[in-house]
């Protein structure tokens, strides 16, 4: 878990980034503070042809049929208000209203790609449900696979490609989690209080009989 | 002593040399002619005709002058084929089918010309004689060609003649045999010979018309075959490339692979035919199950982060922006700004 701000790691349930104070009252300030309303492809910045974005549109709903619990979004667009593209992603999908995801898949499911054309980069935000399966390489991956098409400008088949690579890794968590649910809830459970630890510490003493040795006179 | 008499020789030699001739004088009746303005000098040269010496000179020669007649019949014997040929071209029956005595081809081509002709005869029952003459020549009015014809190819194999013009195919004529004459009429004869004709003159040079004449000629020949009765469809419908595509399998035999893998065929083929479908089946089956396949996961509580109520989850950043900024060079970039 890190700062998308900063990139440095931040513990868990932190409400504020302990290195740099970021939090999204921060970009809330920026770019506003309501709901966006927006639908699961919005190419504002207008990079797909109306042909192409019937193919990932068509991407799209084939990933969220193969997950029943999740979506995925992809926004076209420039963060004009400020900030670099990790935070643009962090704020846009707490803030988004998808009008085209029913309801009983929140945002917490949702994974946003978010493709800026004038800073020329792309990146990937998800939601809470998703933190204990996906990690930054994963993304990572995704976006290199994508990353030549991008150069070239075919955004729509990148985006195809990427969402096709990001449902091959999660079929994979999927399998995992359904074998060993316990490995990824350890990823994201509550870390123990100061109070617990001392209380083991004290267990673990008790367990261990203290050796009485006879003194001879 | 020596040295004076050559000095003195010397030019006395070059006295004598230096006396020049006298000049030309005036007769009186000239230069009083002169004064007057009568005579001009040099007008004699200048102004006067030929001598009458030399326009007298043609009267001289009385050879009489050639007739009309004379003329067109050198002119004749110029064009004609030389005499001496003539009993090469139709004294007998040729022994080939080239009949070129003056030797207007060469070696080669003459060769591959027979060759040619001899390839008809041996795939055609007409046999094709061609008489070769050179596109300036003609035939001698005392040769009667059809009749010669008749004379030579009247027995044995039905024969086509053709008396060509080499450079000038126009000018070719074609004759047939008696057993073709009466099968084949005049205006079949006749069109055979324009469209060998026409194809010829669409070739550049004459040996290459020279060719595409016998071609031509050869193929109109089959046509005429067969108006002489000679072709049964049956043969027509098996050209030679199918009859040594039908003696192939007989004499081929099968390898011994290809017989084995026959033998494995016949014995196991229907049991491998239902192994393999099963597979197929099952393959596809797997496939179509993996496309309905739905792939869910538990959901834990997780704790919100720096304020974010639905996301906290921070992905790589990948630049596209130049061709040389590779994804593996950018797996460890870190901004180096906070964005304020």
């Amino acid at each position: 878990m890190k700062c998308p701000r900063c990139v440095q790691v931040i513990h868990r349930g932190a409400s504020l980034c302990p290195h740099c104070g970021f939090g999204i009252a921060e970009m809330d300030a920026r770019h506003g503070g309501d709901n966006v309303s927006l639908r699961r492809l919005a190419d504002v910045a207008g990079l797909m042809r109306s042909r192409e974005r019937g193919k990932v549109q068509s991407a799209l709903d084939g990933f969220c049929r193969r997950f029943p619990q999740m979506f995925f979004a992809v926004y076209t667009g420039s963060a004009q208000g400020g900030g670099n593209l990790r935070q643009f992603g962090f704020w846009l999908l707490n803030r988004a209203a998808f009008e085209d995801v029913p309801v009983d898949r929140p945002n917490e499911a949702g994974i946003l790609l978010v493709i800026d054309p004038e800073s020329k980069s792309a990146t990937l935000t998800w939601g809470y449900h998703l933190d204990p399966f996906l990690t930054e390489e994963d993304t990572f991956v995704c976006l290199s696979r994508a990353h030549a098409y991008f150069l070239e400008g075919r955004f729509a088949e990148g985006t195809v490609v990427l969402v096709e690579q990001l449902g091959k890794i999660l079929r994979k968590r999927a399998a995992q989690a359904r074998r060993d649910p316990e490995r990824f809830e350890r990823k994201v459970a509550a870390p123990p209080r100061t109070g617990e630890i001392a209380r083991r510490i004290r267990e673990g003493h008790r367990q261990s009989p203290v050796k009485t040795t006879e003194v001879i006179p | 002593m020596k040295g004076q008499g050559l000095v003195w020789i010397l030019s006395a030699g070059l006295a004598v040399g230096a006396v020049k001739p006298s000049l030309p004088e005036w007769s009186a009746a000239d230069k009083t002619a002169l004064e007057k303005g009568e005579l001009v000098p040099g007008l004699l040269l200048l102004g006067q005709d030929a001598p009458a010496e030399e326009t007298a000179a043609p009267a001289q020669a009385q050879v009489p002058q050639p007739t009309p007649e004379e003329l067109v019949e050198k002119e004749k014997a110029s064009t004609e084929v030389p005499e001496q040929y003539l009993e090469a071209y139709f004294g007998e029956r040729p022994t080939s089918f080239l009949v070129d005595p003056q030797g207007l081809l060469s070696t080669k081509d003459e060769r591959d010309r027979e060759s040619f002709l001899k390839y008809h005869a041996g795939d055609s029952h007409v046999d094709l004689y061609v008489y070769l003459f050179d596109g300036h020549q003609s035939i001698p009015s005392e040769v009667r060609e059809e009749e010669i014809v008749e004379r030579f190819f009247s027995e044995g194999k039905p024969a086509v003649a053709v008396y060509y013009y080499l450079g000038a195919p126009q000018k070719s004529d074609i004759y047939v045999s008696p057993q073709l004459s009466d099968s084949v009429s005049a205006v079949e004869q006749r069109r055979a010979l324009i469209s060998s004709v026409e194809e010829a003159l669409e070739k550049p040079d004459a040996l290459a018309q020279f060719e595409a004449f016998c071609v031509q000629l050869s193929i109109r020949i089959y046509w005429m075959e067969r108006a002489a009765g000679l072709v049964t469809e049956e043969v027509a419908a098996t050209p030679l490339p199918r009859r040594t595509k039908s003696q192939e399998p007989a004499v081929k035999e099968t390898p011994e692979m290809v017989a084995r893998a026959k033998e494995w065929g016949l014995h196991y083929g229907p049991s491998a035919g239902i192994i393999v479908g099963a597979i197929l089946t099952v393959a596809g089956g797997i496939a179509f199950a993996r496309s309905r396949a739905r792939y869910r996961f538990p959901v834990f509580e997780v704790a919100p982060r720096m304020g974010g109520a639905h996301a906290a989850g921070i992905g790589a950043v990948i630049s596209f922006g130049s061709t040389t900024q590779s994804p593996s060079s950018q797996r460890n970039d870190v901004p180096d700004y906070l964005g304020l």
